[in-house]
């Protein structure tokens, strides 16, 4: 999931303004978070969405396309009302509110200074908010760092929390379609090697940063709560060095690409080296969901659902070891 | 795990000796094989022509691994010339393993990093 500035970049070289619907209330289930956004481009290209890109997305457009021509702003309600497929059975019946604005990607527009604000912040390491009045005409924002402690009446608060980290060890092909993936997911992705032959920019464009030197060490800062260390080396070299620090250390997944006699005997080993049974326990070997694929590209989405699941709190995260 | 290079390698693998950061090392080097991956630290402090403390970091393979554990130990407390002099085949003969010749670049990484870091010591002309 690209956050709003790279949805807006991709958008910059082909329009001039767009329409930016933002979901900012919802009753009777939704399947986006609050915050989501969709992007109607005056010239018709559509970025992001507030649903499943049904009818709710379809009746969104035509209020973008809309308040485009009007360029003006507008609070909204969509319904999910269709007669027909509430007859069959076929509609969550829901009800989404949306805050849709006319935004300049050429001039300098205050709905993206703020945006814009927010998101550095938060790359920076800190978390930020961006409070929008919901009044339909002029909308105005402010973007508060830290902490939240405006007016919470008639405002759309939205928290831009830094991206979870995730760690490859192991720029493998498994690594490099992880790394693929993870970035769509919204992590931080960095990768690991000794290997300078494998951890290049080519293979890995999509990463945040490609690190090469003794891995243990390059993944230590990285060691931290909230982080993802998945080990794609399948070289013991790397992934014991790394293991006796990463699953002592406040990290919210750990994970080795291994065979389960190959992970049995790493458990083994790291029990040998004093690492208690809770310790070796927060290992996830083997990792992935058992999807069953065996290319790269299926292994790593194995994995990457196996990172959703943990974010998400899903029991099924957790394989049988 | 059993490995098939003998009880000094498996013995040095799982008790690795020297392996730490020295705190004030006179000279750091570090070696690697660029396709296997191996990474070695070799680090030494040194007092007049006196090896006072070696020490290493690996992520690395057993067999190098255990490599830089026996070189440590045997150049600690030693002359920095006779430390030079190991060579090869010494440290190879000293793991007392039946090394495949595709494992022999994992056995002398370690002393090749050494003979960098005393280089790193001798007096440039």
């Amino acid at each position: 999931m690209p956050d709003i500035l790279e949805q807006l970049e991709s958008l910059r070289p082909h329009e001039s303004r767009v329409a930016m619907a933002t979901l900012v209330g919802a009753r009777g289930g939704s399947p986006r978070p609050l915050g989501a956004k969709l992007f109607v481009g005056e010239g018709g290209r559509l970025v992001g969405s507030v649903s499943m890109g049904g009818c709710v997305d379809a009746r969104v457009v035509e209020h973008g396309e809309r308040l485009l021509r009007a360029n003006r702003s507008e609070r909204v309600t969509v319904s999910v009302d269709d007669a027909e497929a509430l007859e069959l059975g076929l509609t969550c019946g829901a009800e989404f509110d949306l805050l849709i604005e006319p935004i300049s990607l050429r001039e300098s527009d205050p709905a993206v200074r703020a945006y814009e604000s927010a998101v550095r912040i938060s790359r920076a390491g800190r978390t930020a908010f961006v409070a929008t009045t919901l009044q339909s005409g002029v909308t105005q924002r402010t973007v508060f760092p830290d902490v939240y402690d405006g007016p919470q009446l008639g405002m759309f608060v939205e928290r831009f929390a830094p991206a979870d980290t995730l760690v490859l060890v192991g720029a493998s092909d498994v690594a490099a379609a992880l790394a693929r993936l993870a970035r769509g997911l919204g992590l931080r992705v960095i990768v690991v090697d000794g290997r300078e032959r494998y951890a290049t920019r080519d293979r890995f464009a999509s990463a945040d940063e490609v690190l090469v030197g003794m891995p243990s060490e390059l993944v230590r800062p990285f060691l931290v709560a909230g982080a993802f260390v998945v080990l794609t080396a399948h070289e013991y070299k790397y992934e014991l060095p790394i293991l006796r620090e990463a699953l002592r250390a406040p990290v919210r997944f750990v994970g080795m690409l291994a065979g389960r006699k190959r992970a049995d005997a790493v458990r083994a080993l790291l029990r040998e080296e004093g690492l208690s049974d809770e310790e070796v326990g927060r290992l996830h070997a083997p990792i992935g969901l058992d999807i069953g694929g065996r290319e790269p590209e299926e292994i790593a989405l194995s994995i990457a659902a196996q990172l959703v699941a943990v974010r998400e709190g899903k029991t099924i995260a957790r394989r049988p070891q | 795990m059993t490995l098939p290079y003998g009880a000094i390698v498996l013995e040095h693998f799982r008790r690795p000796r020297n392996q730490r950061a020295l705190e004030r090392p006179t000279v750091t080097r570090e070696g690697y094989n660029a396709l296997c991956g191996d990474r070695v630290r070799i680090e030494l402090e040194v007092d007049g022509a006196t090896i006072r403390a070696a020490a290493f970091t690996a992520n690395a393979c057993a067999i190098c691994t255990a490599s830089a554990s026996m070189l440590t130990e045997r150049i600690r407390g030693g002359d920095i010339e006779q430390a030079a002099r190991i060579t090869d085949d010494d440290v190879i003969a000293g793991l007392e393993a039946d090394l495949p010749a595709g494992r022999l670049q994992c056995a002398i990484l370690p002393v090749r990093t050494l003979r960098d870091a005393l280089a790193e010591l001798r007096p440039k002309t």
